[in-house]
């Protein structure tokens, strides 16, 4: 219902606003966020190719979006570099990540 | 909810969060999730489940489904159970299959419509509830919720009874749906596959308990059976129907599409799985059961085998295969085919040699040209015996390439059936038949034909003798018949007896072949002797222009069956000395002095009755019936015999005669070659040498010879055959006389085998001494048991073995 509209990005909007243009897969990464953009099921976020996520703030999200870049580029590879986590956002992120399902 | 709640606020209200949950589930079931949030439904459940509340979501939910499919959906699954698809195919009334086609189809689709609903539905809910089955189903070891659903599928929908009436579940009646459209196929209706397939998938993809353990899948363990076991019944059935109302290659043609049939259908309609399950019970129903009926139907496997129908043949061997490894019905019936054919071919020659052998025993002494006739035909019979043999041979031969794919264990079986009726004891003289074949073959067969066909003659022989069980017998016969071609240079060619002696060598080994080798080594050593006499003599100077040319042939007595050739084998020994006239005698004598130079101390035994000789006569001139009056002269080959008697005549002046007696007297020839001789050359009328008076057939003592001086033969060269010198059957005295000397020699055989076994085991108890006995002998002929008994009695009673006393089985030592 929705392969017309499949777009190469999508946009995550954090709770204070912020929106984040990321690659579809790059975001798909995120259980969550795949399901929730699943074009057979046919929810909102599918056909709006835009997930709003009430709990996660623009910083947190900001970092989220640099691991699921960072996720995909080196998925394949042994060596990666270490991604780099300031210790202030260490709770925010886990708690994060639990929600999405990364 | 404030939309600025944190994940982890205070206390959440399930009951209002529920009520949130189930409404939206409502929207999915209908079809209806474009307005809802993914998000929003997914951070409730995680609240719920992150609050502990895990268990309560997992049963409301439950909850949920089950009165969803229980009030929504089975209302419009029981909306499909028309009067038609409830009929079952034994109360028919009123319903074509046309209709309960079309009844049936709209069911299953209505059924395959509902589970793919319920599918695509719980897998949307799932992943809303993705939460709740990571972490409150894996720590309390609770089926995912899809998988819950999916159960509840199978008990709210199909183990449901299809109405409040009727105890029928909706299961059943799928199952029964599916095996109708199934028949309907079988009967050559055309069916939705697809659909079929679908609910297939549907019954295997759901499980009788809820362990979901492999093996109790439902198509398995509820489908599957029935599916077995209705196709039982109805293969039984149609077996039934075509062994009374086909022929057997049409039932074959039949199984074999019935069985790809099944094959397809588990592709296209079930699954593979099953596809070697209903095989198995189409090959039971269809051939295993009813094989031994086909195979003895009159159109069965001797009637494919009489037309040569070699496809149905094929398919015959193809459906045996299928349900037995040895073929054992196939088998059977082919055995007893090639023996039927192979008894049918051994009495007509039996037939063919035994209608005149009652008169040819009664006139053993003279051998009149009718007699002489029956003999020929008996030689007939013999070669269309071992035709027959080969014709036979090379049909199931063709079949066997042709329609058993050359399968080995139909070889030996074949193979055991052709020597079977080959060494059938009421058929004795196979050995003998095919020697004369062979010999046949040496003298007039293989003329104009080329190296390829010469050579297909020769292994179409040692095929046949590679069946022959007393190979020493053979042996006998061939040695026979090869003594008199090459005695008579009646072979064609000498390379083809050679090529042919070292097949059978290949084939039979050395041993067997080592005397007729030594018979061929004696012919080309006289050959040598032969020139090197003829040198000898021209080396003596004297230029004798009378001089007698002698061919020589030096046999040695053990390799060569010379009592065979004599006719008369009984006066071995004390064979009387015929004398020969001067000329001869001297050169005869001439040749003794200058082999003695050559061999001291070798015996020479001159056999008369054996040579023959080239005599140029010269009859005079007497006025002929045609008018003309000159000397005529002709080259007599005869007889050594009719040389002699011939010579006599030289010395004897014209117009007097000589009486039976006195040539006897003379010349001292049996009585018997004696008789044979002056009757080709006083009674055969193209070889009237001499006058016999009174003019008879037969020769009495008191009758007088005289030289046919008015003899006028057509061509120069004459040859004056000698009554019987031809390979031919035997007669059935000759025949028992091969027989005891067969059985003499294989006395022999046996107590040499004995003895050599016993030499080496030293104690050895009777029964096993006999079976390696019958091992050793295997490859020259099969003894009696009898006779191996009482050679090893004569053994005892010369000392060479004793019996062991006191030994629990009857036991033998040897003696040193």
């Amino acid at each position: 219902m929705a392969d017309s509209n499949l777009t190469e990005y999508v946009t995550l909007v954090s709770n204070d606003g912020f929106e984040f243009k990321i690659l579809r897969s790059a975001a798909c990464l995120a259980g969550a966020i795949k399901n929730s953009l699943d074009p057979t099921y046919g929810f909102k976020e599918g056909s709006d190719n835009r997930v709003t996520l009430p709990t996660i703030n623009g910083v947190t999200l900001e970092k989220v979006c640099e691991y699921l870049y960072y996720n995909q580029k080196y998925a394949e590879s042994k060596d990666a570099p270490d991604m780099e986590i300031p210790p202030e956002l260490c709770l925010e992120l886990l708690i994060a990540a639990d929600y999405l399902d990364v | 909810m404030p939309i600025h709640q944190g994940l982890h606020g205070d206390e959440v209200d399930f009951e209002n969060i529920w009520g949130a949950i189930a409404s939206a589930f409502r929207e999915i079931h209908t079809k209806n999730a474009s307005r809802l949030s993914y998000e929003e439904l997914y951070r409730f459940a995680y609240r719920i489940v992150l609050k502990k509340k895990g268990e309560d979501l997992y049963l409301r939910v439950r909850q949920f489904e089950h009165e969803w499919l229980s009030n929504e959906v089975r209302g419009s699954i029981q909306a499909l159970f028309s009067p038609n698809v409830l009929a079952s195919p034994q109360s028919l009334g009123g319903t074509t299959t046309n209709e309960r086609r079309v009844a049936g189809e709209k069911f299953m689709k209505g059924l395959k419509q509902a589970w793919g609903d319920h599918q695509v539905c719980m897998s949307m809910l799932a992943d809303v509830l993705m939460y709740m089955d990571r972490v409150y189903c894996q720590d309390n070891r609770r089926p995912s919720i899809y998988t819950a659903a999916m159960m509840l599928f199978r008990d709210d929908i199909l183990k449901t009874p299809t109405s409040d009436v009727e105890g029928r579940l909706v299961l059943d009646l799928l199952t029964h749906v599916i095996l109708d459209q199934i028949q309907m196929e079988r009967g050559g209706d055309v069916i939705d596959k697809h659909l079929i397939k679908s609910c297939v998938y549907m019954l295997e993809g759901l499980h009788e308990d809820d362990q979901e353990s492999e093996e109790l899948r439902l198509y398995t363990a509820s489908f599957e059976v029935e599916y077995l076991e209705t196709s039982r019944v109805f293969y039984r059935q149609e077996a039934e129907l075509l062994l009374r109302e086909s022929d057997a290659g049409g039932y074959c043609k039949h199984a074999r599409r019935r069985i790809y049939e099944e094959e397809e259908r588990c592709k296209s309609t079930l699954l593979e799985a099953t596809s070697a399950k209903i095989q198995k019970v189409v090959e039971d129903e269809l051939i295993k059961n009813r094989i031994h009926e086909l195979v003895e139907m009159e159109s069965g496997v001797r009637f494919m085998i009489d037309n040569e129908r070699l496809e149905e043949l094929n398919l015959i061997y193809d459906l045996n295969t299928r349900v037995d490894d040895k073929k054992t019905e196939l088998t059977r019936a082919i055995q007893k085919r090639i023996v039927d054919m192979g008894t049918d071919a051994n009495n007509a020659a039996i037939a063919a040699s035994q209608a005149p052998a009652t008169t040819a025993d009664a006139g053993e002494k003279g051998k009149s040209p009718a007699q002489e006739k029956n003999i020929n035909m008996q030689t007939v019979a013999a070669i269309r015996w071992v035709e027959d043999v080969l014709h036979l041979k090379d049909k199931f031969e063709k079949i066997w390439r042709d329609s058993f794919q050359s399968d080995n264990l139909l070889q030996t079986a074949l193979t055991r059936s052709f020597a079977d009726f080959i060494n059938s004891p009421t058929f004795p003289r196979s050995s003998e038949y095919i020697s004369l074949f062979i010999d046949e073959n040496m003298k007039k067969g293989i003329k104009g034909k080329t190296e390829m066909e010469i050579d297909s003659v020769l292994e179409k022989a040692i095929v046949l003798l590679r069946y022959i069980q007393d190979k020493d017998l053979f042996e006998r016969y061939y040695k026979k018949h090869l003594c008199r071609r090459l005695l008579m240079n009646k072979s064609i060619s000498n390379e083809v007896e050679k090529q042919m002696i070292s097949k059978m060598k290949i084939e039979l080994g050395n041993n067997f072949t080592l005397k007729l080798e030594a018979m061929f080594k004696d012919m080309t050593i006289s050959e040598e002797l032969t020139s090197g006499f003829k040198h000898h003599v021209d080396g003596l100077g004297e230029k004798d222009p009378k001089r007698i040319e002698l061919t020589i042939n030096v046999l040695t007595s053990m390799t060569w069956p010379l009592e065979t050739m004599g006719g008369t084998g009984d006066e071995e020994g004390k064979r009387p000395k015929c004398n020969f006239p001067t000329a001869i005698d001297k050169i005869k004598r001439g040749f003794e002095k200058y082999y003695n130079q050559k061999h001291s101390g070798r015996q020479l035994t001159w056999l008369a009755n054996m040579g023959s000789a080239d005599i140029k006569a010269v009859f005079p001139r007497v006025p002929s019936k045609d008018g003309s009056f000159k000397e005529r002269r002709h080259d007599l080959n005869v007889s050594t015999y009719g040389m002699v008697i011939l010579l006599l005549f030289n010395d004897l002046p014209a117009g007097q005669h000589l009486t039976f007696e006195e040539i006897q007297a003379q010349t001292n020839i049996p009585h018997s070659d004696l008789i044979r001789n002056l009757q080709s050359l006083a009674v055969a009328p193209k070889t009237r040498i001499l006058i016999k008076e009174p003019m008879t057939k037969d020769v009495k003592p008191s009758d007088r010879f005289s030289f046919n001086e008015g003899f006028n033969g057509k061509f120069v060269k004459i040859k004056v055959g000698v009554v019987s010198s031809g390979n031919k059957v035997e007669s059935d005295r000759e025949r028992r006389e091969t027989e005891k000397k067969n059985d003499d020699s294989r006395a022999f055989c046996i107590e040499a085998a004995i003895v050599r076994i016993m030499k080496q085991r030293k104690e050895l108890p009777h029964q096993q001494l006999v079976l390696e006995t019958l091992s050793q002998l295997a490859t020259q002929f099969k003894p009696e048991v009898n006779m191996i008994k009482k050679r090893i009695e004569s053994l005892i009673e010369r000392e060479y073995l004793e019996r062991i006393d006191g030994a629990s089985l009857d036991s033998y030592r040897y003696l040193a």
